[in-house]
C-alpha cells in the first residue's frame, strides 16, 4: 500500500500508477525511451510513447519496396538528419536527388552495400553501436530470430533511430521487436496493420494519407475515370507475370 | 625446457610435473622425459624480446631503462593520475605484456633498486614457468603477487627480510655471508659498514644505499629509434590469415609505444607477411593501412587489422610478421568536452567509417555526389566515403528546386522493359499513368537519353516511374517501348 500513490485508491484499480512499465490491455504503454514524432498525427496517437522510439528494433513489413515506406519516414528521419542517416543494403540504388526532396541533405547519407547477410548484421550492429548515427534503416529479408535479438540489444546501447524493412511474409514469425507495423499501398497513402505493439489489438488497418513531396504541375491533381478494359476476359486467363 | 651450458635454465608446467627442475643436466633431464623439447637459450633473441617489450612499455611512461637480468623499470612517477591510479596502471601494464606473450613479475616501491628487488624476488619466486617467448622475464617498478609497496616504512620491512643473495655483487661472497649467518638483508644493514666495504667493495654498499632511498640513483634511459620498423618471427608456418591476428597484435603495441613515446599518431602503416623461403622465392605480402583520422590506439588498430586479415588471402604460408609505420604526424589529443554530444565527437564518426571500410570494402561504403545532370543516371552518382569530399559543396550540387522534380527514391539499376497488355504497360497490374510527362533529352555528347517520364499507379495503388523511349528505330520495331526505372519510397 506504501507505493500507492493515492491511499484512498486500491492499486487494482489504477495499476498504470504504480509503476511507468505497467499498463492496462486497453491502453497504449507509456515509452520508457524518447521517442521521436511520426510527423502524422493520427499514426502518433496510436503508438506507445507518441511517436518512433530511439534505441529499438521496430519492424516495418512491407510486400515489396516502393511503396511509400520513405515518405512515411520523412518527418522522423528529417528530425535526426543532424546526424548521418545509414541506409543498409537497401533493395534498390537509392536516389539521392529524391531524398534530397525528402528533406535529407546527401552529405548524410551513407548508402552500405554488402555481399553476404553476415557482414549486413555485423555492419548494422556496428552503426548502432558505435551510436554515432542518427538512424539506421536495414533492409533484410532472411533475418533469425537470435540475429534480431542481437540488434535490439545493440539498438538499447544508443539512441539511434532503428528500422529494420522486412517481406510481409516475416510478420508471422516471432520477433523481439516491440513495434511492428505492416505496410500496404492504398489510394492517395498507405494502410498501416499494427502487427505488434505495446498497447490494444487493433485489427483494423489506419489508412495514412502520404502525398508526394513535390509540388510540381506535373501530377494531376484530378480523379482518374477508371475505365474497364476492353477485352477483360482475355487478361484474366494470363498468368501474371512479373517483367524482368 | 630451456638449456645453457647443458644445464636446465627454465622448464615447461609438464616438464616440472615430470620431476624436472632448473639446476639439473641435460642428460638427467632426459632420463625423466625423454620426448622433452630441449631448446638452446639465445641470448640475442632474449635481448630482442626484450628491447620489443621496452617499446611497448612507452606507452605508459617516457622513462624506461633497461636493467640487469633481464628487467624493466619504468618511472610511473608521472604516470599515475593518467592512467587512473597505481592499481589500474599495473593492471594495463599486466595486459599488455600478456598480449605481447611473456609473463612477468611486476613490483613497484618508491624507489628504483628496491623494486627491481622486489622484482627479482619474486621472478626467482616465478622462475620456473617462463614466458612461451625467448624466456625473457621481465619485471618492472610498477606490480604482480612479489609485492607492491608505496611507502617508505613498509619498504623497509619488506626488504629486510629479502634474502641477501638477490643482490648482484653479494654473490661471490655468499658462502662468507652464510658463514657468519647473514641471511637477510636487514642482516646485512646492521654488519658495521667500514668492514663490508673492505671485504666485499663500494658497490654492494652502494645498491643498498639506493635500495633504501639513501642515496640517489641514475639511469640510462631508453630512447625510441628515429624510424619505426618491427619484425616478428612466428613459432609455425601459419595458412589462415585470421591467425596472424595475435602477431600482429605484438606489432601494434610496440608501434603505440613508439607512438606515444614520439608524441605521434600514425596515419598509414603496412603490415608486411613474410611467406617462406622455398624453391622459389615470394616476395612478401604487404596489406597497408590508411587511417582518416591519424591515431594511437592500440584497439582501434587491431580491429581494423582483424577486419583487413579477415579479407586477405594468403599466396603461401607466413612465417613472419613486420610492422612499419609509413606516414606519422603529430599528435592531437583530443579536447574533452564538458557537455558531450549524444553522437558521439568526430573521431568517433571517422572510426566507425572506418572500420565499416575495413571490412565491406571502399566501394561498398558510399555516400552521395550528385552530378549536374539531366539524366537521372548520371546525375545519381554515389562514391566511397573515403573520398573525403567536404559536405557541403555535395548539397550545393543539388538543383535549386529539388522540390519540384519528381524522382523516386529508389532507382532501379537497369531500367525494366515493361510488357504492354492492351496497350498499356504492364507491371504485376496494367499501369494507370498519373500524371503529365516529363521529357529528358540530353547526354548527345556521351550517350544519348530521349524519354518521357511518367508517374504511373499501379492495381495495388504503388506509384511507379515509368519512360517511354521517345526515338525509336524506323523498321519493324516502331512501336514505342516502355520502361520502369524507378520506384516512389
Amino acid at each position: 500500500m506504501n507505493c500507492s500513490p493515492n491511499p484512498g485508491v486500491s492499486p487494482l484499480a489504477a495499476p498504470e500508477a504504480l509503476h511507468p512499465s505497467l499498463w492496462r490491455a486497453s491502453q497504449l504503454a507509456r515509452s520508457g525511451t524518447r521517442c521521436v514524432d511520426t510527423g502524422h498525427a493520427a499514426l502518433s496517437t496510436q503508438l506507445p510513447g507518441g511517436g518512433w522510439p530511439v534505441g529499438t528494433l521496430v519492424e516495418l513489413l512491407q510486400q515489396q519496396p516502393g511503396i511509400g515506406e520513405m515518405r512515411l519516414l520523412r518527418p522522423a528521419l528529417q528530425a535526426c538528419a543532424e546526424r548521418r542517416i545509414v541506409l543498409l543494403q537497401p533493395p534498390h540504388p537509392p536516389q539521392a536527388l529524391a531524398l534530397a526532396a525528402l528533406g535529407l541533405a546527401p552529405s548524410q547519407l551513407l548508402w552500405l552495400r554488402t555481399s553476404r547477410s553476415a557482414d549486413a548484421l555485423w555492419a548494422a550492429e556496428q552503426v548502432l553501436r558505435s551510436g554515432s548515427c542518427g538512424a539506421l534503416l536495414f533492409w533484410a529479408n532472411h533475418t533469425r530470430g537470435e540475429s534480431l535479438r542481437r540488434l535490439h540489444l545493440a539498438a538499447q546501447a544508443g539512441e539511434t533511430l532503428f528500422f529494420m524493412l522486412r517481406p510481409l511474409i516475416a510478420a508471422q514469425d516471432a520477433s523481439p521487436a516491440p513495434l511492428r507495423l505492416g505496410l500496404r499501398p492504398a489510394a492517395g497513402g498507405m494502410q498501416i496493420d499494427f502487427v505488434k505493439r505495446r498497447g490494444p489489438q487493433r485489427d483494423a488497418p489506419l489508412f495514412l494519407p502520404l502525398d508526394l513531396p513535390i509540388t510540381s504541375s506535373l501530377v494531376q491533381r484530378h480523379a482518374f475515370v477508371d475505365r474497364t478494359i476492353a477485352t477483360p476476359a482475355g487478361a484474366r486467363h494470363l498468368q501474371p507475370q512479373l517483367v524482368q | 625446457m630451456v638449456l645453457e651450458h647443458d644445464r636446465v635454465l627454465a622448464v615447461s608446467p609438464a616438464a616440472r610435473v615430470a620431476g624436472i627442475r632448473p639446476g639439473m643436466r641435460r642428460g638427467g633431464a632426459l632420463m625423466l622425459m625423454p620426448d622433452a623439447r630441449l631448446v638452446e637459450r639465445n641470448p640475442a633473441r632474449e635481448a630482442e624480446a626484450l628491447d620489443a617489450v621496452a617499446l611497448a612499455m612507452l606507452q605508459f611512461t617516457p622513462q624506461v631503462a633497461l636493467l640487469e637480468e633481464a628487467t624493466l623499470l619504468l618511472d610511473i612517477g608521472a604516470s599515475l593520475r593518467l592512467f587512473g591510479g597505481i592499481r589500474a596502471l599495473c593492471v594495463r601494464v599486466q595486459a599488455s605484456l600478456r598480449a605481447l606473450g611473456f609473463s612477468g613479475a611486476l613490483s613497484c616501491a618508491p624507489t628504483a633498486r628496491a623494486a627491481w628487488l622486489l622484482a627479482r624476488s619474486g621472478a626467482v619466486r616465478i622462475a620456473h614457468d617462463p614466458g612461451p617467448g625467448a624466456g625473457a622475464r621481465s619485471s618492472a617498478r610498477a606490480g604482480r603477487r612479489c609485492g607492491r609497496v608505496l611507502r617508505m616504512a613498509t619498504l623497509e620491512r619488506r626488504l629486510d627480510r629479502l634474502p641477501v643473495a638477490l643482490l648482484p655483487p653479494a654473490r661471490p661472497y655468499m658462502s662468507w655471508f652464510e658463514g657468519i649467518g647473514c641471511d637477510t638483508l636487514g642482516e646485512l644493514r646492521r654488519l658495521p659498514r667500514p668492514g663490508l666495504q673492505r671485504r666485499c667493495g663500494r658497490e654492494l654498499l652502494d645498491m643498498l644505499d639506493a635500495a633504501y632511498g639513501l642515496c640517489p640513483e641514475l639511469f640510462e634511459w631508453v630512447t625510441p629509434p628515429e624510424q619505426f620498423r618491427a619484425r616478428l618471427e612466428l613459432f609455425d608456418r601459419i595458412e589462415q590469415a585470421e591467425l596472424l591476428l595475435a602477431g600482429a597484435h605484438h606489432l601494434v603495441l610496440q608501434l603505440v609505444g613508439w607512438l606515444c613515446a614520439r608524441q605521434l599518431a600514425v596515419e598509414r602503416f603496412t603490415l608486411l607477411m613474410e611467406h617462406e623461403r622455398g624453391r622459389v622465392a615470394m616476395p612478401p605480402t604487404a596489406l597497408e593501412v590508411a587511417l582518416a583520422e591519424p591515431s594511437w590506439r592500440d584497439e582501434h588498430l587491431v580491429r581494423l587489422l582483424k577486419e583487413r586479415l579477415a579479407r586477405q588471402e594468403l599466396p603461401a604460408p607466413v612465417i613472419g610478421l613486420g610492422l612499419e609505420a609509413r606516414q606519422v604526424r603529430e599528435m592531437a589529443p583530443p579536447s574533452e568536452s564538458l557537455f558531450p554530444e549524444p553522437g558521439g565527437s568526430e573521431e568517433d564518426r571517422m572510426r566507425m567509417l572506418e572500420l565499416l571500410v575495413a571490412r565491406l570494402g571502399p566501394e561498398n561504403v558510399l555516400q552521395a555526389l550528385p552530378q549536374a545532370d539531366y539524366r537521372p543516371e548520371v546525375a545519381n552518382e554515389w562514391v566511397p566515403v573515403q573520398e573525403g569530399r567536404g559536405g557541403a559543396r555535395m548539397d550545393a550540387r543539388l538543383p535549386p528546386d529539388v522540390g519540384s522534380l519528381p524522382r523516386p527514391s529508389w532507382l532501379l539499376a537497369k531500367p525494366i522493359a515493361l510488357l504492354m497488355r492492351n496497350h498499356r504497360p504492364f507491371y504485376g497490374s496494367p499501369l494507370k499513368v498519373a500524371s503529365t510527362p516529363e521529357r529528358i533529352e540530353a547526354g548527345w555528347w556521351s550517350e544519348t537519353q530521349t524519354r518521357d517520364y511518367f508517374i504511373a499507379e499501379g492495381q495495388d495503388h504503388t506509384l511507379y516511374w515509368i519512360y517511354r523511349e521517345r526515338i525509336v528505330g524506323a523498321g519493324e520495331d516502331a512501336e514505342p517501348r516502355w520502361y520502369l526505372h524507378g520506384l516512389f519510397g
